[in-house]
């Protein structure tokens, strides 16, 4: 199933060109949204919101012509903007209950509809107190449940680990996972912290001057690469054990804190082993290498 | 060795509200990391190091000096704030060749300075436009170009990677490695805990205005008593790994993630359990595909510690 | 299922069209204006006022209908003509005319200040606190944005001008007991309440303008000081000007006469008539200038500058209060018609050009709200 697709997209101001002939197509699910600044997401992230006409081109949202069909589409999507955007002396569940009515709900669905989302995003007591008195913390989250107060079919987060300590950070990426694969909820997640993009989304769309650069799922771009693993031993010289790897056949490379092992052909990670126990040293940290996502981007973004 | 910064004793107070609470820290040279939840101190912490508070109790040093009311100290401090305060009006060049004039370079020298720094920062294209013009990315490596542009022995950097895309947060850790190969101290301060990982194991851990933990990340988790350690065994036979491992003394939990096709064993004695290990592996039952440990890492340090 | 799930649930409601999306957005601003510290009471003070006029439409009613119960009151009513007091009914549209204009002048201040503490924020607000993606992130245009905006506006200028004017007719029209009054009163309450749209339109679109021109709503509140007020002073600055030339280019005529050197050689008997025939020739002077300023009046563009006066010549024009007070003017003794005609007739210049400025200002806070108050089509 589509989440939402674009076809030869074109979008200038003036002399800068925001979007460059863009072809996508993303799925369901949790996706993630890379990109250099610069690159366009903003744009696109207007686009599906359907707030801006483009020059050339086709799109469809969730089914529908967001050239054609701009109000529903804002029915359909929710949005968690970058900034904050939360006025003063408000009471916290009245500003999700006024997100609601300007979505159309009537004040009574919309109490009644903020109340359960302040439940789920962990806002208790809290709701009752002014939003000057919040955290950053709880501020996102009181953003986040007047982004989903409407119940979307898609849910737009723009940074919304921005500036937040390590708890707030593990909430919000929760709540995110949770509503994207336990609930039914697309989600199209916009950062520059790869590591949460990572620990959210199944698939990324990596973006570069208004056009995409690379997508795919998270685990196929990661691939694995076959026979190299990454070591680490008990002492603090990796290198002795590095060069009694080289010895038996193995090219390795020693790190800072590891090696990176490569083992020669027809033989397994048992090799590892055994030079371990022969040695008596202890094994403590071996795993395949994997790209991460950061190396998929950069490659992605540093291509020519 | 003698500590680059050295608090001894130090408090600070804003009227009722306690914003360090006797603290005694030596930040040796290197990357340190300094972490904490909000509130904790850290920006305190930072504005006392850097002359612009006075300590309610104790005392200050930076490479041996006092640091309150010593403006020649700053010749050898460069700060990176978190606050994103420029003169709009100005441009890159500007404000980094002014901020070269100010900490006393001479006019040749200071052009010099800046154009070295600004280049080392990638800002060289854009050095000619206007501030207000810049995106985050672009704000951020100038803001480290005008603290590295005096050439200073200590930096301190509150936030330095808020806000950049991983192209400019690339550049701006090579940055900070390569000061630190050069010789000369950095202190971090972050909320993000993998890019502090990636910077450096060396962190301190602030809590309520108290200091929490110093070190090296994984001998403050080898301290941690409360939590044992979480070891990750990845293979076929996990089942017959489990039901072997459940048999040793020092283990105290076994979980089984069918998923992952691995086992979880929660330990204690860690040290006895790697080395039964390899034995383990070599026998033809239980081939061990993997072996990592699960909360050897800053997140879980901070997790355990913090308390949340 | 004995156990519910606690976690996020669907909604499966219905939502209204964005026609209707001006009235949470009005609702809310009425609900945030009320909140603010003192309004409560000033609205309620705005409504005395109204209180005072139904008291005397209520008086005026039992007083035609010869009613025993306020025998001790006419001595209050003492300053009017004894003939109007004699045939009330005569001239009860006539007074009814007058009580609402007097009534609409006194609230249209109020109306001012009530601008003055809920405008200012209205647009600034939402510029200052980064509020726009909220709104337009949402199914709702621009449109619907702004006169849910206006709405506020709407509300509380309806509480202050336009629901205590009807109060104030259904009292009357029940304490006089007569539904002749509804005939001959009708299209005054009607024009009324086309007024006070008039105002709130006006002032409303400017006020909303202003708000958003600027972050700071102290400077809007200024602005909109600046506006009422000076406005106000610089047209009577102007007008006394105008008026001071005008009487000096009188004196200076005038006293050509006493220039003349061989006044004092003249025998003494014959001085003093000169001087008596120059003192009446002074009064008559007067006279013929107060005149002449009535009749310049009629073309005087000086008070056009003065907004607060521009909505008053609207609504003088709307409720006909001149021919009103022309027939009270009659009543009076000849000499004493023009004063009582200048104190309360107010300003006599054609009203459409106090339509045109209204409608000019209208124009311009459409197009700084346009320019102001972007979708986010845009780059950054």
């Amino acid at each position: 199933m589509t989440l939402f697709r674009f076809e030869e997209v074109t979008k200038t101001y003036g002399p800068v060109t925001a979007l460059n002939n863009l072809t996508l197509q993303v799925p369901e699910g949790a996706v993630g949204l890379l990109g250099p600044n610069g690159s366009g997401k903003t744009t696109m992230i207007r686009a599906l919101l359907g707030l801006i006409p483009v020059d050339k081109g086709s799109g469809e949202i969730l089914g529908m012509d967001f050239q054609r069909r701009q109000l529903d589409i804002r029915r359909m999507v929710g949005f968690a903007p970058e900034d904050e955007t939360l006025f003063p002396s408000v009471v916290g569940v009245e500003f999700v209950a006024y997100a609601g009515e300007l979505v159309g709900m009537s004040s009574k669905d919309a109490l009644q509809r903020a109340h359960e989302t302040l439940d789920y995003v962990g806002l208790g007591e809290a709701r009752y107190r002014k939003v000057d008195s919040y955290s950053t913390g709880m501020k996102q989250r009181l953003k986040l449940a007047s982004s989903i107060v409407h119940d979307p079919k898609l849910l737009i987060l723009d940074e919304p680990t921005n500036g937040m300590d390590p708890a707030g950070r593990d909430d919000v990426l929760e709540l995110a996972r949770d509503l994207s694969h336990n609930k039914g909820m697309s989600l199209l997640f916009s950062s520059h912290l790869l590591p949460d993009v990572e620990a959210v989304c199944d698939y990324v769309v990596v973006m570069g001057a208004g056009r995409v650069l690379t997508q795919g799922s998270i685990k196929e771009l990661k691939q694995e690469h076959r026979g190299r693993f990454e070591v680490r031993v008990k002492s603090p010289d990796q290198s002795h054990f590095g060069r009694r790897l080289a010895a038996m056949g193995c090219q390795t490379e020693v790190r800072e804190d590891s090696l990176l092992v490569e083992i020669p052909p027809g033989r397994s990670s048992s090799l590892v082993w055994e030079l371990a126990a022969a040695e008596r040293e202890q094994i403590r940290y071996l795993r395949p290498q994997r790209s991460t996502l950061e190396e998929v981007f950069l490659k992605a973004v540093e291509q020519p | 060795m003698k500590p680059i910064v050295a608090f001894h004793e130090v408090s600070k107070w804003y009227g009722n509200v306690i914003g360090i609470n006797k603290l005694t820290l030596d930040i040796p040279a290197g990357v340190t990391g300094l972490l904490g939840p909000n509130g904790a101190g850290k920006s305190t912490l930072l504005q006392l190091a850097t002359g612009q508070l006075y300590p309610s109790q104790g005392t200050v040093t930076v490479l041996g000096r006092r640091v309150w009311n010593n403006p020649g100290l700053n010749h050898d401090i460069g700060l990176c704030p978190e606050q994103d305060a420029f003169y709009e009006w100005m441009t890159g060049w500007d404000f980094v060749h002014t901020s070269a004039r100010l900490g006393g370079l001479g006019r040749r020298e200071a052009k010099e300075a800046a154009k070295r720094t600004l280049d080392a920062v990638g800002m060289t294209k854009h050095q000619n436009r206007v501030v207000r013009g810049y995106s985050k990315g672009m704000r951020q490596r100038t803001k480290m170009a005008q603290a590295l542009v005096h050439d200073p022995q200590v930096l301190f950097l509150d936030e330095p990677l808020t806000g950049t895309d991983p192209v400019a947060r690339r550049d701006l850790m090579d940055i900070i490695q390569r000061l630190a190969g050069e010789g000369r101290s950095v202190l971090v301060s972050s909320h993000v805990l993998h890019e502090v990982q990636s910077l450096t194991p060396n962190i301190v851990l602030l809590n309520h205005g108290r200091l929490v933990a110093e070190g090296h990340v994984r001998q403050i988790r080898d301290l941690i008593d409360k939590h044992p350690h979480h070891i990750v065994l990845v293979s076929d036979a996990y089942r017959a790994i489990a039901s072997r491992v459940v048999a040793w003394e020092d283990v105290e939990a076994v979980r089984i993630m069918t998923k992952e096709q691995g086992v979880v064993v929660e330990t204690r004695a860690p040290d006895a359990f790697y080395g039964r290990l390899p034995e383990l592996a070599m026998s033809p039952e239980t081939p061990i595909r993997e072996v990592y440990s699960d909360d050897d890492n800053l997140e879980a340090v901070f997790k355990y510690l913090v308390n949340k | 299922m004995p156990i519910f799930d606690q976690g996020y649930q669907h909604w499966n409601g219905t939502l209204s069209g964005h026609g209707w999306r001006w009235l949470a957005i009005a609702r809310r601003g009425v609900q945030n204006g009320m909140r603010m510290r003192g309004m409560r009471i000033f609205l309620f003070s705005a409504w005395m006022p109204a209180l005072a006029l139904s008291a005397f439409l209520c008086f005026w009613g039992l007083l035609e209908r010869q009613s025993a119960m306020i025998k001790p009151f006419l001595q209050v009513l003492s300053f009017m003509t004894p003939a109007v007091l004699k045939e009330p009914k005569l001239y009860r549209v006539e007074i009814w005319t007058v009580a609402y204009d007097i009534f609409l002048w006194i609230e249209l201040w109020y109306s001012m200040v009530i601008i003055l503490l809920i405008g200012p924020n209205i647009i600034s607000q939402d510029l200052r606190f980064n509020a726009l993606p909220l709104y337009f992130s949402r199914p709702l245009r621009r449109i619907d944005y702004f006169l849910g905006k206006l709405g506020v506006i709407v509300g509380f200028i309806a509480l202050v001008m336009v629901f205590p004017a009807i109060v104030a007719w259904v009292l009357g029209l029940l304490f006089s007991l007569d539904l002749t009054i509804v005939r001959d009163t009708f299209p005054l309450i009607v024009r009324g309440v086309i007024y006070g749209m008039i105002v709130t339109v006006s002032a409303g679109l400017l006020v909303l303008a202003l708000s958003s021109l600027s972050r700071n709503s102290r400077y809007v509140a200024l602005f909109w000081l600046g506006i009422w007020f000076l406005s106000s002073v610089l047209s009577t600055v102007l007008e006394k000007v105008e008026f001071e030339q005008r009487q000096h280019a009188a004196f200076q005529r005038s006293a050509r006469a006493l220039r003349d050197p061989e006044f004092s050689q003249r025998p003494i008997a014959e001085q003093f008539a000169e001087r008596r025939r120059m003192q009446l020739e002074a009064q008559r002077q007067r006279e013929a200038l107060l005149r002449e300023q009535a009749r310049a009046a009629e073309r005087d563009w000086r008070p056009v500058v003065s907004y607060a006066g521009n909505l008053t010549r609207i609504g003088g024009y709307m409720t006909g209060s001149y021919r009103s007070w022309e027939t009270f003017a009659r009543l009076m003794p000849e000499n004493r018609r023009d004063d009582f005609l200048r104190t309360f007739a107010g300003a006599r210049f054609p009203w459409y050009w106090s339509g045109g400025v209204l409608l000019g200002l209208c124009g311009l806070s459409i197009c700084i709200l346009n320019f102001r108050v972007k979708s986010l089509d845009r780059l950054r």
